[in-house]
């Protein structure tokens, strides 16, 4: 079942120094139990992509076309009313960036969990409690910290806070952008494993935000890879990484160190484009070692591989 | 190449409305005070505005004269009449005929004759009358001067022998019997001299006669050599100017002009230096932590905590009582001084605390790491980031230096030597305004006080996106 | 036979932790973050010595000291000049080396010509308010090399060229908002290049860039090596970009080294518990992984540098604890192969 659609999506930002398209028509599909991954480097659209499926994208920028649909309910019309009410942190909900400083320094854990149950449902104070008490076991934190302040709190847990949070009203899908950025290599293991945890108990949808591969291969099921506001790339994990199509992927998967080996690495010359103006055709033709004369004319469409394998390249 | 951070910051900066007004005003300020230095003499104060003599032929507390548009002319306009050259030149006899066309209900507050440069070789007298237009003529006085080369003034008003003419006048004329004493007394001179005695009720009234009047001045003579240089007949009508006068006949409207480039110095001085030595002791402070940091606030906190005005309110009744000190320090400069030793405190101690985050940047540690003294990083890292939010901070002290020195000037406490908004209001309470009614003494110059203080205060908030990035519209 | 450029023995660094008014009158002793808490190594002429470890370890505490911007609160640091500097100021030189302790402020100066360091985060290590040009003039004109401004010019125009920023005068008078985060630490790598040095710290240089954009800075870095003949001590929390540049590696944890080897053997082989599940944690692009839950044997999370737990550091996290670990701290052990490891289990 799609339990998120989106369809030729465009969000802009409209700046004194230009229209920045950040998001530049950009459809994929999510269902329910998927976890989706989104890749892409700074300047590819992918966080606006995430703030632009719970219509948070700050101003100046705004959604200027296409649709998202949750759950059969087109919310790109859907008045602000209504949208905070049904379907913010009820249906979608998200764990932002440097989600480490998203707490409210003067409120304890326990009140920030407890008001969006009692914003969204008429429950209870003891009931909203009981609740909070359980998703904060869920991701693997004592319930005495309920009581305390975010500042007594490690990186790794106040991370952990800000995942019960985005679970406490048990949305169907869950948007985590960057969630393990600023955490240690061994706690970002152990809440990649919370991610997993949670994938599979509670067959959650994630959409997962990421500039770095590796975890996208730890976590998603299906990876799209954005590039200067666009999906070049769309496919399971597997195919994805194991035959990647689109030479902008390939680049990138070539030029992840490794653990265990010493082959050398190469990497992608030149740098993404500025969004207001980004180069004609393809907009990765600068940076293709395989630049044919119609990629500078002419955007390649998507086609499809075989296998929900899609490209967008005019290679093939 | 730095043209470009500075064009973009030109845009932010107006970017808003607020700013683009705050521009204007500073603009419209600026012309002003240009054209104050221009045009009119750099001791004005001394010279002209504390000089009663001056002003002696200006209608005293009069309003402007754009307030006969409101009242549809009902004020009388201030009339002055010239004449260098004798009208009628008989022998023995120079006459000089002045003609004033009064047309208004309203009577002068009083009439001068002034008589320039009387020179004479032998004996002469001068005879003053006025011809009405109903064809009555009083003769008014006779003046017999004493030295040649001497100007005379005669005030019509409690002029004992004008008095004495205007009663026996009457009695001729209209067999009306009113005292000397009692003209005096209840200024009836004018009544009498520009009006028709009309009885009411066992009382008697005067309609003003209005017409032509022609004041004549007769210079008798036998010396052939005698003249008088010129001749001027001043009707003291009851408005005057652009902005009124005072209680002196001062023009109001001068010593508003003044008071612009005035209010500009003090307030830029004061602001330039406060900012100045706030900024350099806060980075300073800042950078150098340790003791040199705890030192400098604890000199901050002390000077935070005085009150300034009690302060301020000492050091010049200390100049006032000292002759010497008020002749080799200017009132003025004790102000700005003063006002800048308590501000630079406040902006050390933000300053400070902007130096300590900028500290903790790589790129300060960058240049220590390429080998930067303490003075490079300093001014060419540190002081620069600083700037803008100094920039700011100059634009708030400026309304502050102004308006300490208005409050100031209304206490009495400032420099009555320059003019200034404040001195004008000061001069207007001390002189009962408020309660005469006298609003053109007291709205412009509080009003222009305002003016400026908002100008700043405009400048400052365009110029907050500037230093609060985040404020920037995007 | 490789001579040693860096020598350090015993190093410490403590911070004072401001006390409050009960303590103060409590007479309590003053508590310590204890960054750098008695750390000894040395690099080779030539090398990349890298040091992993997780934030909080005292890795970039190590680097400051190292190049001198802070100063330890004990312990040595001996470096081996060039011959060109030694002779300038060859009373300070013992045995080949300068002593940091001992050396006159004077003369840090000139150190500075030789030891530079690479920052780590590439927006805010630029100068907003300077052009490139500017930003690299700044070394020149506080040596004094150059003697007029178009020998300066020169000088920067190599460098950029170096660092691979051609052409140079299209960067020259750029700001660094107008550079790309590649593009900035390369001007990073300049700067610290542009005095010609011999050993360079590298903070974390590539955390902060995009992933793509890394593979070449490395790159870049270490042809940079073999063309300067430069030293680095790479200073990282990435495993495998340590893996991939690295010579030997030493693991810092709560500001000790707990163990250092040769990369391929402290990768293929890890002694200390630490290090495996250092090892675990490092997320791999094999999208089967998905299925499986990452096994990092290791317990809790990393204490405060200011309450060390006593004993070994680490073994109220270690999964082989024993009761000698919670009494003593274990001594540096070599197994042979120069690989070194503090650990009672060995």
């Amino acid at each position: 079942m799609s339990l998120l659609g989106v369809k030729n999506l465009k969000i802009y930002y409209f700046t004194l120094k230009g229209v920045v398209r950040a998001v530049d028509d950009v459809s994929f599909n999510v269902r329910e139990g998927e976890v989706l991954g989104i890749a892409g480097e700074s300047g590819s659209g992918k966080s606006t992509l995430g703030y632009g499926l719970m219509r948070l994208v700050p101003p100046p920028g705004r959604i200027v076309g296409g649709n998202i649909v949750v759950s059969g309910k087109d919310i790109t019309s859907m008045d602000e009313g209504t949208l905070r009410r049904e379907v913010r942190w009820k249906v979608i909900s998200m764990i932002f960036q440097g989600a480490l400083n998203a707490l409210n320094p003067v409120y304890t854990i326990g009140k920030q969990l407890v008001e969006p149950i009692i914003f969204h449902e008429n429950v209870g104070l003891k009931e909203a409690y009981e609740r909070a008490v359980e998703m904060v076991r869920l991701v693997g934190l004592n319930e005495d910290v309920l009581r305390r302040y975010p500042h007594e709190l490690s990186g790794g847990m106040k991370q952990r806070v800000m995942i019960a949070m985005a679970l406490i009203l048990r949305p169907k899908l869950v948007i985590a952008d960057e969630p393990t950025t600023a955490l240690d290599v061994v706690i970002q293991a152990q809440i990649m494993n919370l991610f997993k945890k949670i994938k599979k108990e509670f067959n959650q949808s994630i959409i997962f935000i990421t500039h770095d591969l590796s975890l996208i291969a730890e976590i998603a099921d299906n990876v799209a890879v954005m590039y200067a506001g666009k999906i070049i790339e769309y496919g399971t994990s597997d195919n994805v990484f194991n035959i990647p199509k689109h030479p902008y992927t390939q680049g990138l998967l070539k030029s992840i160190p490794r653990l265990k080996s010493k082959e050398k690495l190469s990497w992608i010359p030149g740098t993404p484009p500025d969004l207001r103006n980004p180069p004609t055709g393809c907009r990765f033709h600068p940076r293709c070692p395989y630049v044919m004369d119609v990629c500078r004319r002419e955007e390649p469409p998507i086609k499809d591989l075989g296998g929900s394998h899609l490209v967008a390249c005019w290679l093939y | 190449m730095r043209k470009l951070l500075r064009n973009e910051l030109l845009s932010i900066f107006l970017s808003s409305n607020t700013s683009k007004v705050g521009i204007t005003f500073l603009a419209i300020m600026i012309i002003a005070s240009a054209y104050v230095v221009i045009f009119m003499p750099l001791d004005f104060g001394l010279r002209y505005w504390n000089n009663p003599t001056f002003w002696a032929d200006y209608p005293k507390l009069v309003p402007p004269e754009w307030v006969n548009i409101f009242l549809g002319g009902k004020l009388l306009r201030h009339t002055i009449l010239v004449a260098e050259k004798p009208t009628l030149s008989l022998e023995g006899v120079k006459q000089y005929i002045l003609t004033y066309s009064h047309d208004s209900n309203q009577l002068p507050q009083t009439v001068v004759f002034k008589l320039n440069n009387i020179t004479f070789t032998y004996t002469s007298i001068i005879e003053l009358s006025v011809r009405r237009p109903d064809g009555r003529v009083i003769n008014l006085l006779v003046i017999q001067p004493l030295t040649s080369g001497v100007s005379e003034r005669v005030d019509l008003s409690g002029r004992l022998e004008v008095a004495v003419a205007l009663s026996r006048f009457l009695k001729d004329e209209f067999n009306v019997s009113i005292s000397t004493t009692e003209i005096i007394q209840r200024k009836l001179e004018f009544k009498i001299l520009m009006g028709t005695p009309v009885a009411s009720n066992g009382y008697v009234d005067f309609k003003t006669l209005r017409g032509n009047y022609m004041f004549n001045i007769f210079l008798r003579s036998d010396d052939p050599t005698a003249r008088i240089g010129s001749v001027e007949v001043v009707v003291f009508g009851w408005c005057y100017g652009f902005m009124g006068t005072d209680h002196l006949g001062r023009d109001l409207s001068q010593a508003l002009l003044y008071g612009f480039p005035v209010a500009l110095l003090i307030g830029v001085v004061t602001s330039v230096i406060t900012a100045t030595i706030g900024a350099l002791a806060g980075v300073v402070s800042g950078y150098y932590g340790g003791i040199v940091d705890e030192v400098i606030q604890r000199l901050c906190d002390i000077l935070n905590n005085i009150p300034l005005l009690p302060l301020l309110i000492f050091f010049m009744f200390v100049i006032r009582m000292n002759e010497e000190l008020r002749r080799t320090i200017s009132p003025l400069a004790v102000i700005i001084i003063v006002l800048v030793v308590f501000s630079w405190a406040g902006i050390a101690i933000i300053v400070r605390s902007m130096v300590l985050s900028i500290k903790a940047q790589q790129f300060i540690e960058a240049s220590i790491a390429v080998g930067a003294s303490s003075i490079r990083v300093m001014f060419r890292h540190i002081l620069p980031q600083v700037a803008p939010f100094i920039f700011a901070q100059m634009m708030f002290l400026t309304p502050s230096a102004i308006l300490s020195e208005a409050a100031l000037s209304l206490l009495g406490l400032s420099d009555p030597s320059i003019p200034t908004w404040g001195q004008i209001l000061e001069s207007a309470f001390a002189n009962q305004a408020m309660y005469l009614g006298l609003w053109w003494w007291i709205i412009p110059p509080g009003l222009l006080i305002m003016y400026s203080a908002i100008t700043f205060v405009f400048i400052a908030q365009g110029l907050e996106p500037i230093v609060e990035p985040r404020l920037r519209r995007v | 036979m490789t001579s040693k450029v860096l020598v350090v023995e015993d190093l410490r660094k403590y911070y004072p932790i401001r006390r409050s008014l009960s303590e103060v009158l409590t007479f309590k002793r003053g508590r310590y973050v204890r960054a750098v808490d008695g750390v000894s190594f040395y690099v080779n002429d030539g090398e990349v010595y890298c040091i992993v470890g997780e934030s909080g370890c005292g890795k970039t505490t190590t680097g400051r000291l190292v190049t001198k911007l802070i100063e330890p609160t004990g312990g040595v640091i001996k470096y081996r000049p060039s011959s060109a500097l030694a002779r300038v100021d060859d009373e300070f030189v013992v045995g080949g080396y300068i002593d940091y302790r001992r050396l006159p402020k004077k003369y840090v100066k000139l150190l500075r010509r030789e030891v530079q360091i690479i920052f780590q985060d590439p927006y805010g290590s630029l100068d907003p308010r300077q052009t490139v040009y500017s930003i690299l003039e700044e070394p020149l004109i506080i040596h004094g090399i150059g003697n007029d401004r178009k020998e300066r010019e020169e000088l920067i125009f190599k460098v950029l060229e170096d660092v691979r920023l051609s052409p140079p005068e299209e960067f020259i008078n750029r700001y660094p908002h107008m550079l790309s985060g590649g593009q900035r630490q390369r001007v990073n790598i300049a700067r610290a290049l542009i005095l010609g040095p011999k050993l360079v710290v590298a903070d974390e240089p590539v955390s902060m860039l995009d992933v793509s954009v890394r593979a070449e800075i490395l790159q870049l870095m270490m042809d940079l090596k073999i063309s300067k003949g430069l030293t680095y001590i790479f200073i990282t929390h990435d495993l495998a970009v340590a893996n991939y540049i690295c010579d030997r590696v030493a693991v810092m944890y709560l500001g000790k080294i707990v163990e250092e080897a040769d990369v391929l053997k402290l990768v293929n082989e890890p002694l200390h518990p630490y290090t495996k599940a250092l090892i675990s944690a490092v997320p791999e692009p094999n999208p089967s992984n998905r299925f499986r839950i990452r096994e990092v044997p290791i317990v809790g999370e990393v204490p405060s540098a200011t309450a060390v737990p006593p004993g070994c550091r680490f073994h109220p996290r270690c999964p082989y604890v024993m009761d000698v670990c919670r009494r003593e701290e274990p001594p540096i052990k070599d197994l042979g192969g120069s690989h070194l490891v503090a650990c009672w289990l060995y």
